[in-house]
């Protein structure tokens, strides 16, 4: 569908294909990152004596630090620079002009 | 209950009551009833799946598990936090803009297959029960705490299940998802209201955290343990180094090494396959609406968290300390420890606020409860009233029918939850696990994670799900966390116990596994094409977003010449003055 102003509301399914493959690359890459952290904090818990018994300023240890709110920071970084990476992906590499309108653009009813 | 608390707890369900009379659906949709028209917006949308996902586990079961168990604890705020990371990255924006009316629906419609969504209704059946049960339970144990009292022939833990199922159901029956919707959103600010207030109050009378996590840390964690001559204080046993004390600051209090991993990791893959929380995202107006949303959550989750472990840390500390100014803390503890470990948060409201204070921390536990309960109705109305009533029982059902529908549903699943609360009163089962009200969510956590999850990620980022493939998928995963659950349940060895009733870490893999063997073995549905460009292209999004745009400038341009028309007059009065 195409309103006067020349915007483009039509994705072809190479487009589609293309961010489908560059936000799965996104989502892998951030979701590697985001398990390396989680599970990381609870390992260094078990296997690294100074993460659970060394004290930083106060006397808490850098595990329980990480664990009460070290993590929920990294969390929100990871989910905010995800989101911004994937948004853009797609506002770059979808809704271009199209010269050929007739390539599986979904009906009317198909849409959410 | 005092004056102050009487009216506090009044308040609260009276101003709840307006939001949704004010903003109930005015029309007899179903797309209104279920979905608030698709309009709901990122802040509002982020506030409500808050107030659906914090719930009495968040509340009183976060700050009781660290209260009882320390860092082993602190691995259900983590685990719980974490799960919109993987919710962001792979779910929330396709679900979105495949748009349909619950989780069945969508993998019914994505598989092309009738089979898959009655199999995806049972599995979210059994999740949304599993749900409910603990937080009628918290709603029973905050309702004994606050009140101590029951309606004539119920006792107060009764009669706590039975007041708040029935106005939540009556709320949700009522408002639909619109109503729904601005009232979890207002129930989640009061939430935070209730906690900020805590941790503000606690801070301000000289709590040092860091000081207190390494006090606490200095001696080994005893709990209140039924004995011959009554409760005593045990030392908990160190799962990860037998022999060692239990320390509150390390790991090991709760959980052996294995067990650690397959909480946290059942915790995040759960959060995907919630129904109660999926179905919100089909509220949103478009799919980057959707991602945006879950960013905020994953903010205010944290936020949350942090506060939830650092007052479960400070009632381990403070609330020894006050037993010999608090007289009334004596029936409630044993040499100084809680024997119900959800008390946590309510005891330490009425040490900094007295009467006052319990009502605020009180209120806050019943309205967690009832907006994640108000959440989890709903999804249970959606995925009968639209997906069993509207497909398979009347499909030629008016809309207006098929609202009546998931009204009806929605009384059924409340009055199957109350029932089985009442059943599971937890005084007998409290000192057995950390949290009882954590636990049981967990159980629903693993259910989802195992038999949802991996089918749902797989249905939308392999195009070679096939419907034979999902269905044996969901099964094989509903089977083996269930099976691990009962195993679980049985004297199996210290450690594996644990391990078994988080099953996800075995549970999850087997069902991505089985739908994929499946999957290449089947063919996929023939218009998994044109699926794909609604899933993953952002035509639609873009439509929504211009028609917005069009409106807001169709409904400025009347104000513009209106504000050219009055300059034009003021030029004209003042070259006239």
């Amino acid at each position: 569908m195409e309103f006067d102003d020349g915007v483009d509301e039509h994705d072809t399914p190479a487009e589609v294909d293309a961010a489908f493959r560059t936000l799965r690359r996104v989502a892998i890459t951030h979701v590697v990152l985001f398990l390396a952290a989680l599970m990381g904090v609870p390992a260094l818990s078990l296997t690294l004596g100074w993460w659970s018994d060394g004290r930083l300023a106060g006397g808490m240890s850098p595990g329980f630090a990480m664990a009460a709110f070290g993590l929920y920071a990294f969390f929100l970084v990871i989910g905010l620079a995800a989101a911004s990476l994937s948004s853009a992906v797609e506002a770059r590499m979808l809704g271009g002009r199209h010269v050929d309108d007739a390539d599986g653009f979904p009906p009317e009813e198909d849409r959410p | 209950m005092t004056v102050t608390s009487a009216g506090t707890l009044a308040a609260l369900i009276a101003l709840v009551a307006l939001m949704t009379l004010v903003v109930r659906p005015r029309g007899s949709s179903t797309v209104d009833f279920y979905l608030a028209g698709q309009r709901v917006g990122v802040a509002t949308n982020a506030l409500a799946i808050c107030g659906d996902y914090f719930s009495a586990a968040s509340f009183l079961g976060v700050a009781a598990a660290v209260y009882v168990s320390g860092l082993d604890g602190v691995w259900y705020a983590v685990g719980f936090a974490a799960g919109f990371v993987p919710v962001l990255l792979f779910v929330a924006a396709p679900l979105r803009r495949f748009g349909e009316f619950s989780i069945p629906d969508f993998l019914g419609r994505r598989l092309a297959s009738e089979r898959v969504r009655l199999v995806a209704v049972g599995v979210v059946q059994i999740v949304i029960l599993s749900y409910l049960i603990p937080q009628a339970v918290g709603s029973g144990i905050t309702w004994q705490l606050l009140v101590g009292r029951g309606l004539p022939g119920l006792s107060a833990y009764e009669t706590g299940v039975v007041l708040s199922t029935a106005v939540v159901a009556g709320l949700v029956a009522f408002g639909g998802m619109r109503g729904t919707t601005w009232t979890q959103a207002i129930q989640f600010l009061l939430l935070l209201g209730a906690l900020v207030w805590l941790a503000v109050a606690v801070a301000g009378s000289g709590f040092h955290y860091s000081s207190a996590v390494a006090e606490l840390s200095a001696e080994p964690l005893a709990n209140p343990a039924p004995g011959d001559a009554g409760w005593y204080l045990r030392p908990e046993d160190n799962q990860i180094d037998p022999g060692a004390p239990a320390l509150f600051g390390q790991p090991g209090a709760a959980y052996g090494p294995l067990a650690q991993f397959a909480l946290i990791l059942t915790l995040v893959l759960g959060t995907a396959g919630l129904p109660h929380v999926m179905n919100r995202y089909f509220t949103s107006p478009t799919g980057t609406a959707a991602r945006m949303t879950t960013v905020w959550v994953i903010g205010l989750a944290g936020l949350f968290y942090a506060l939830a472990v650092m007052l479960g840390t400070a009632a381990r500390q403070q609330i020894a300390a006050a037993v010999d100014d608090h007289p009334w803390l004596e029936e409630l503890t044993v040499d100084g420890v809680l024997l119900v470990p959800e008390h946590a948060l309510p005891v330490l409201g009425r040490i900094y606020g007295g009467d006052s204070g319990l009502a605020v921390v009180a209120a806050g536990a019943l309205v967690a409860v009832m907006s994640t309960i108000a959440g989890l109705l709903l999804a249970a109305a959606a995925s009968w009233g639209h997906d069993v009533y509207e497909r398979h029982i009347n499909p030629r059902a008016t809309e207006t029918q098929a609202v009546w529908a998931g009204r009806a549903s929605t009384a059924f699943v409340a009055v199957a939850a109350g029932a089985l609360a009442i059943a599971m009163e937890p005084r007998e089962l409290t000192p057995a696990v950390p949290s009882i009200v954590a636990a049981m969510v967990t159980w629903a956590f693993a259910i989802a994670g195992s038999a949802l999850t991996p089918v749902f990620v797989l249905a939308i980022w392999w195009r070679g799900t096939t419907a034979a493939g999902a269905t044996a998928g969901m099964t094989v995963g509903g089977l083996v966390s269930v099976s691990m659950f009962v195993l679980g349940a049985l004297p199996v060895g210290p450690g594996l116990g644990e391990t078994l009733m988080t099953p996800t870490l075995v549970a999850a893999p087997l069902a991505a596994l089985v739908t994929w063997l499946v999957s290449r073995r089947t063919a996929p549905p023939d218009d998994v094409e044109r699926q794909w460009l609604v899933l993953h292209g952002t035509a639609a999004d873009r439509h929504a977003e211009r028609l917005a745009r069009l409106t807001l400038a169709s409904l400025q341009q009347p104000t513009r010449r209106r504000s050219g028309r009055t300059a034009r007059r003021r030029e004209g009065r003042d070259a006239h003055g």
